[in-house]
């Protein structure tokens, strides 16, 4: 994989809707696997050449599946002259860049406590993973948090879109109407605040204590590490499978992005089909 | 005593989480560069993968999932 392949990672939400020549190319290659209705998943492994024919696909993830896969296409892979791909311009509606003069900030988060034991391996595995998503800090509010204030608009988009459970599948998000409670202070560089979130009609909550730092220099902020760690209750969006049965503790961390981690060029969950519903809140 | 009882709440840290609690936990949600999928050099981008491909005449491994393409979605 390392060195006989191109290794890449899409989340297909977006590529099998995107309207450009990104989208063409994936849809391309998809419609010749199981899964090429596209208004619905398409997720798996896929096996292809540079101009786009499939050499396999799986969309089982154990090695003993992907292995055959894999020296399948190699098999069948013959190297040929092919043109690069190009995109003269991407999808406005679905994509956005990081804004510019805002900050990228890693999200980490972790089920530390609440996960009943088992045996099953897959399972297992869930229950130590950590979920990964992206903070966009805009331009503003870099500016706001330079100045030693904390714009009422980033404790707002880190409470709703990132105080979440992200370790397993894909989750809901908050509402602004399911803050029940946001108290994020900065006063001389360090962040305290308590945060209150409940869907009432759904039962799933998280009530969290959070402690953090900033630091700036030459008008920049070069440290914003945050920890939230709090109590969490039920599940929402597609991370029912594996749910904790009762009441857990829940873990989350904001660093600055290191800029060489490719996992932080990824939109925020938080923004999937509405930009402007995560970075203005609309 | 106000200078001690402002020097306590510093250690402590916060409401509830404590210095130390927080170094621990932030430590430990630090993403690790030496789990085994993460020494595959996976790009985020189809463009991208496409054109090394091409330039280097290899074939291309796409995970399609869903949500962060290097995370749990």
């Amino acid at each position: 994989m390392r060195t006989r392949f191109v290794p890449v990672a899409v989340d297909q939400w977006y590529t099998r809707r995107q309207k450009d020549a990104e989208g063409d190319w994936y849809r391309k290659v998809a419609a010749q696997g199981p899964l090429n209705d596209f208004t619905s998943t398409t997720q798996g492994l896929y096996a292809c050449t540079p101009d786009g024919k499939l050499l396999g696909y799986s969309n089982h993830r154990s090695p003993e599946r992907t292995r055959p896969l894999l020296r399948k296409a190699l098999e069948e892979f013959k190297p040929a002259e092919t043109a690069a791909l190009t995109v003269p311009a991407r999808d406005p509606h679905l994509l956005a860049s990081a804004p510019a003069g805002g900050l990228v900030v890693t999200v980490t988060s972790k089920i530390v406590d609440g996960y009943e034991k088992t045996e099953a391996a897959e399972t297992q595995i869930f229950h130590g993973s950590m979920g990964r998503d992206v903070l966009w800090v805009l331009k503003d509010e870099h500016e706001a948090l330079v100045r030693g204030d904390f714009p009422e608009r980033l404790k707002q988009r880190i409470a709703r879109f990132h105080l979440i459970d992200n370790t397993r599948g894909e989750p809901a998000m908050w509402t602004a109407e399911e803050v029940k409670q946001l108290q994020l202070t900065l006063k001389d560089g360090k962040l305290t605040g308590t945060v209150r979130l409940e869907a009432d009609s759904k039962g799933r909550r998280y009530d969290t204590e959070l402690l953090g730092f900033v630091e700036t220099k030459d008008g920049k902020v070069t440290r914003f590490d945050l920890v939230s760690r709090g109590q969490g209750f039920g599940h929402g969006g597609t991370t029912e499978v594996g749910a904790p049965k009762g009441k857990f503790t829940l873990a989350i961390a904001f660093r600055l992005a290191s800029g060489s981690d490719e996992a932080d060029k990824a939109m925020p969950q938080g923004a999937k089909g509405w930009v402007p519903g995560y970075t203005q809140l609309r | 005593m106000r200078y001690v009882a402002a020097l306590l709440a510093w250690a402590v840290g916060g409401d509830g989480i404590s210095v130390e609690e927080f170094d621990k936990l932030h430590a430990q949600l630090r993403p690790s560069l030496e789990e085994a999928w993460r020494k595959i050099p996976w790009k985020v981008s189809l463009v991208e993968a496409q054109n090394v491909a091409a330039r280097e005449k290899k074939p291309i491994f796409i995970w399609s999932m869903d949500g962060n393409p290097l995370a749990c979605g």
